[in-house]
């Protein structure tokens, strides 16, 4: 064995990083109530997961709507589609938002969101479709539930929908088909983005509700269409 | 366009001139003009609504009016559409007339004005045309919103083929505009600095959610979804039946489906013209028509297949009782089955009043339809089977239809059966193999499994009566179980009958019968030869006696592990061709073909034997070479077998391989298959196995080849065998030689013989002075040491140090232990040479030479010469003790790391005398030797301290030196 200077430090890095996570590891703690980490754990994975099935159902989605809709690059201006709540934010500002009002905005983002996907389940015509976005609702339903969970655990009210500005699905042309194209686009491509953000999101009020759990970083990216 | 252009030029003069003179004629205006001239747009449709009204008109009036309606497009002077739309006309009647615009009515403004013609009968001519309206202006543009960009029109839907034509229109004059179609960029022509149209031809069907046209610049997008539908088909194959007379259940193929998403889907309805009865069909492909309680008959059915763009209808006209479609009958059963017979039992469902079906049985074995019948039913019925197999799977299925006007059958309804089993029906193929041996008969019976369709159930045992025909009372029976086909007798010389019979579970087949007769028949039939064929082997033969009941002609294989084959022939037959798919080239087969006398004793008429194909040898024989002399030898292959190998053996080839140009007499030159020349001897007799090689050259090698020769030809031509032909002259070599060299191993032997008588007559040894006979005589007359030299008037120059150990070999290498057990009891020797007082009687003399040189000692390697240590006085006492000794020699065996004992390179002159003692282990001294036994005669000869050491080294010399020069001993 050939043991260099790089290697012994290697090792003694991975032997503290071994000790920092002790506490972590369940059999260690033998604390009785886990608190919320592992519903907050949970909803970060079901954000990871959808985000690969949505990547899965929107190429199928947007080959469906056709050209330009599914061309990679296809990135038009944001005609329509203003009731859907945007998740692009300032870093300062996203930096600057508490633990309740995050949840609060990912809890009404994906409740709107929701909406909007059962009435593109409505539309789709092929069957196959259908079914792969019914099982997508599902999946952002049960995300809507767990981050009810989370918000539940930290003891913050789950936000009352105002009177009146319920999101509703409007059927029938309320526009052109082109633009009803283009908000399925949209409600797609947001949908991504919040799910990223709440990936983020949950990562970060993971490290901060398990410090020292929580040393590893996660890098997310976004996926284009 | 450019004769459009003139035409409407023309027009428009005469127009013009027209109303010039009716100006003129006319100097007022005409009561009946087109008046509150309202213009909209219909943007879905892309059409323009005209609506208007004729004023002056009285009350009950009806006139017959032309309007001629005037679209221009862009401006007013580019009239593009002008069209005469003639329609009576009432009081106060608001009128309505529309046009479809082929370019989108959003993308320039169009202007539309109007003029009357009253072309009624009652008002007498001549008749002139009203004054136009003023040009209306249709602006669609103004209604848009504030969007940077538009294209029209919106999600139109259109049928494949059409031709479409789209704008865009922009809020900016801009040019950096670009358009598409999907991924597809397309260009159009600019109507102003706004609008640019684009023309798009025969489009097709792409997806159900339309096709994409956007135009984008840098910063904004519109687009519209072009729906294409493909072109709604007539309906095929429309017909309609019913199952009851109580609904009817109509069918068609709707061709294309021109559903897309957002727009409605074709849609199909049944009309029935008689009872006037509508209904909207809920399927594409078919639709259920609820039959009349009124027992109409006759019904005349239209499908009408619509949707937005298209209609289309087809029609059948039928009587509803030649459309019954019966439903498949149900509650099938067997009943009474036995081995030949079952009866089939069913129900069908009744088609009211009209309650007679035709029912058609089938049943159906092994795949085929065996029987077939038509039964009239109506509601129960039944149906006997009959002429079945015993023991057969069958399966029986029953359809109906309608009896009095067949329409079409119903679905089959079946099931499985098997029947019962019975007794065999046929007597089993038996044949015979007779063997005389030592006076008895030993038959071998064989017989064949008796067909499924003769076996009539599972064959659970064969019973063989033997029958002594000539003593009628001795009858042997032998029950042989299934499926063994065959067994062995073994009878004596008296004629037997032998019955065979085959029995299953229910009974017992007719018997098979053979006569083995006591005379053993023709036994010199000679073998004759057959060639097979692709067909097989054609066999013929000559009647021997008339009153024959048949044939049998029975084959093997060469190979004995084969079984028996056999034919039966008729009587009548005198050839016939054996056919086997067994038959395999290469492999000889043996026939023999039989008379069956009246008495069923079997008489052997002919034997054949041949190959279904033959084959080339595929292997050479194994010669055994012998009688081997300088000038012939003799090949053998006696072990080699003609029968059976795969053609019939002609003979055999011997090739020689030529040591000159020129064969050995009998052989002939040949060129093998390898280009290579040899000889080559032919031997015509297949029994011929033996060969004699002659005429050959002594001492030198040959190489030959037996090989078999066939019709077909002969063996391999693989390794040739090598003989190595002995000298001539060899044997007489032999005989000279050996007796040489007896006699020289003789001389030899006395050679050395004499050998002591010639040391001691050439050179003779020293003589020994201990053994000299003088000393005999001293040693009587005094005891005196031995000595023969005195050497008292020696002066002594130097001093010699004997440090004699046990038996002299100091085998430090590998001999540790035994060095330490060594006892050092006694000091080693330690003689100081005589000083001034020394008186002593026997002082050791010593000779020193420094000529010898270490190479000799080196090539001494002596052992047992004692070592002699040339130490500092101030260490000998040390080194003389037993303890520091062994000490010291310890460690020089661990520093020198070789065993290199302590020693010096310096040379003594050492007796070879000396050794005689030294080297015998058991005469170590016990005490320090005398003088005497140093003063010995010695031959010279250099001896190193460091011989001791097997291999020693410079450095491990040196290392001891300083070991010892330390002068002190390690602890």
């Amino acid at each position: 064995m050939d043991f260099r200077a790089g290697d012994s430090w290697g090792m003694l890095a991975c032997l503290c990083t071994v000790l920092w996570h002790l506490p972590a590891v369940p059999a260690l703690n033998r604390t009785g109530d886990p608190g919320p980490g592992p519903s907050i754990q949970k909803t970060y994975d079901l954000t990871r997961y959808l985000e690969h099935q949505l990547r899965s159902l929107a190429g199928t989605y947007l080959n469906y709507l056709g050209p330009p809709f599914n061309e990679p690059d296809f990135n038009p201006p944001r005609l329509g589609a203003e009731t859907l709540p945007r998740a692009t934010v300032n870093l300062e500002v996203w930096r600057s938002l508490n633990d309740k009002l995050r949840l609060t905005q990912n809890y009404e983002a994906y409740s709107h969101l929701l909406c909007h996907l059962r009435g593109l389940n409505r539309q789709a015509a092929a069957a196959e479709l259908r079914r792969s976005l019914a099982h997508f609702c599902t999946s952002v339903q049960g995300l809507l539930g767990s981050i009810a969970g989370v918000m539940a655990a930290l003891g913050y009210p789950l936000p009352q929908p105002l009177p009146g500005t319920e999101p509703t699905w409007a059927p029938g042309p309320a526009h052109s088909d082109f633009l009803q194209k283009m908000d399925d686009f949209w409600l797609l491509k947001e949908l991504q983005t919040w799910l990223w953000r709440s990936a983020k999101d949950f990562n970060r009020l993971k490290k901060k509700i398990q410090p020292p759990a929580a040393a590893v970083t996660l890098h997310l990216e976004a996926h284009g269409f | 366009m450019a004769l459009f252009a003139v035409v409407q030029a023309a027009f428009l003069l005469t127009l013009l001139s027209f109303r010039t003179y009716q100006s003129e004629v006319l100097s007022e205006p005409l009561p009946w003009t087109p008046e509150s001239l309202e213009v909209s747009i219909n943007s879905a449709q892309q059409c323009l609504y005209l609506q208007w009204r004729v004023h002056n008109l009285t009350h009950h009036q009806e006139l017959k009016m032309v309007f001629q309606i005037e679209i221009s497009r862009i401006e007013t002077s580019n009239v593009i559409w002008v069209e005469n739309y003639s329609i009576p006309v009432t009081w106060n009647q608001v009128l309505h007339w529309s046009w479809e615009s082929k370019l989108p009515l959003e993308c320039v403004t169009h202007f539309v004005r109007i003029r009357s013609l009253v072309a009624d009968a009652s008002i007498p001519e001549p008749r002139f045309w009203s004054n136009w309206s003023s040009w209306e202006e249709v602006d669609a543009q103004k209604s848009l919103g504030q969007d940077p960009l538009f294209v029209f029109p919106k999600d139109k839907l259109v049928e494949e083929g059409s031709n479409v034509t789209i704008c865009y229109v922009s809020r900016s004059p801009e040019s950096n505009i670009s358009c598409a179609m999907e991924d597809v960029p397309i260009h159009g022509k600019r109507l102003s600095p706004n609008v640019s149209v684009f023309i798009l031809n025969d489009v097709r069907f792409i997806r159900e959610t339309g096709t994409n046209i956007y135009c984008l610049n840098p910063s904004n997008m519109s687009g519209i979804i072009l729906y294409v539908s493909k072109v709604l088909e007539e309906p095929k194959d429309f017909s309609c039946e019913t199952q009851d007379l109580k609904s009817l259940n109509c069918t068609w193929d709707p061709g294309h489906d021109t559903t897309l998403r957002h727009q409605s889907s074709q849609r199909y309805t049944l009309f029935e013209s008689f009872s006037g009865k509508t209904k909207l069909c809920e399927h594409k492909k078919w639709c259920h028509w609820q039959v009349a309680p009124d027992s109409q008959e006759t019904y005349n059915l239209t499908l009408t297949a619509e949707n937005q763009l298209r209609r289309r209808s087809v029609s059948i006209l039928f009587n509803l009782t030649h459309r019954v479609h019966p439903m498949k009958p149900f509650n099938v059963f067997l009943k009474s089955i036995s081995a030949t017979n079952a009866t089939m039992t069913w129900k069908v469902h009744p088609v009211g009043n009209y309650s007679t079906l035709l029912c058609q049985v089938a049943l159906h074995g092994e795949g085929k339809v065996i029987q077939q019948h038509n039964v009239s039913v109506k509601v129960k019925s039944q149906y006997f089977l009959s002429e079945l197999e015993p023991v057969t799977e069958y399966v029986t299925r029953v359809r109906c239809a309608a009896a009095n006007h067949f329409w079409k059958w119903s679905e089959w309804i079946g099931q499985t059966f098997t029947t019962l089993e019975a007794a065999p029906s046929e007597a089993p193929d038996v044949w015979r193999n007779v063997k005389s041996v030592l006076g008895s008969h030993i038959v071998t019976l064989f017989w064949r499994p008796l067909s499924k369709s003769h076996a009539h159930g599972k064959i659970l045992f064969y019973n063989v009566v033997i029958e002594n025909l000539d003593k009628p009372s001795s009858v042997k029976l032998l029950s042989i179980p299934a499926p063994a086909n065959g067994t062995e007798l073994t009878l004596d010389q008296c004629s037997y009958q032998i019955h065979v019979t085959a029995n299953n579970s229910v009974g017992t087949s007719p018997a098979s019968i053979i006569v083995i007769s006591r005379d053993p028949g023709n036994k010199n039939v000679e073998e004759g030869r057959i060639q097979g064929t692709e067909d097989g082997f054609s066999l013929s033969w000559k009647p021997q006696s008339g009153d024959v009941i048949g044939y049998v002609v029975d084959w093997y294989p060469q190979d004995p592990r084969c079984q028996l084959q056999w034919k039966n022939l008729d009587p009548n037959t005198t050839s016939t061709v054996i056919r086997s798919d067994a038959f395999r080239p290469g492999i000889r087969y043996n026939f023999r073909i039989y008379e069956i006398s009246t008495e069923r004793i079997a008489y052997l008429l002919e034997k054949k034997t041949g190959y279904a194909q033959e084959l080339a040898p595929s292997e050479n024989p194994q010669v055994a070479v012998s009688n081997l002399t300088s000038h012939s030898f003799s090949l053998s292959w006696k072990d080699y077998s003609t029968d059976s190998q795969s053609s019939f053996i002609q003979g055999y080839h011997v090739y020689l391989k030529p040591k000159e140009e020129q064969c050995h007499p009998g052989f002939e030159k040949v060129v093998l298959s390898d280009d290579s020349v040899c000889c080559q001897y032919k031997i015509d007799n297949p029994e011929q196995k033996t060969f004699v090689v002659e005429n050959l050259q002594p001492e030198s090698f040959y190489e030959f080849l037996v090989t078999p020769y066939t019709s077909v030809g002969e063996g391999p031509h693989d390794a040739f065998t090598k003989v190595t032909i002995p000298d001539e002259y060899s044997h007489v070599l032999i005989r000279i030689i050996l007796p040489m060299i007896f006699c020289l191993l003789l001389l030899m032997v006395l050679c050395y013989l004499t050998s002591q008588w010639m040391k001691e007559k050439c050179y003779p040894d020293i003589p020994d002075p201990y053994k000299s006979s003088v000393l005999s005589l001293i040693k009587y007359k005094e005891n005196h040491h031995p000595t023969i030299m005195n050497v008292n008037d020696c002066v002594p120059d130097a001093i010699e140090v004997v440090n004699k150990l046990e038996g002299s070999k100091i085998q430090f290498l590998g001999a540790r232990k035994s060095l330490t057990e060594m006892e050092f009891t006694k000091p080693a020797y330690l003689y100081l040479l005589p000083t001034e007082n020394y008186s002593g009687p026997g002082p050791c003399i010593c000779f020193e030479n420094f000529t010898y040189n270490q190479a000799a000692s080196d090539s001494g390697s002596c052992g047992h010469v004692p070592v002699l240590l040339k130490t500092p006085p101030s260490q000998l006492a040390l080194l003389t003790s037993p303890e520091n000794l062994l000490k010291t020699l310890e460690q020089n065996y661990v520093n020198s790391s070789g065993g290199s004992p302590a020693g010096e390179t310096s040379l003594n002159y050492v007796s070879q005398l000396a050794s005689h003692m030294s080297g015998d282990k058991d005469s170590l001294p016990t005490n320090p030797p005398g003088p005497a036994l140093c003063s010995e005669y010695r031959t010279q000869m250099a001896v190193s301290l460091g011989l001791a050491s097997p291999s020693p080294s410079e450095n491990s010399s040196l290392s001891s030196v300083t070991l010892l020069d330390q002068g002190e001993p390690r602890r």
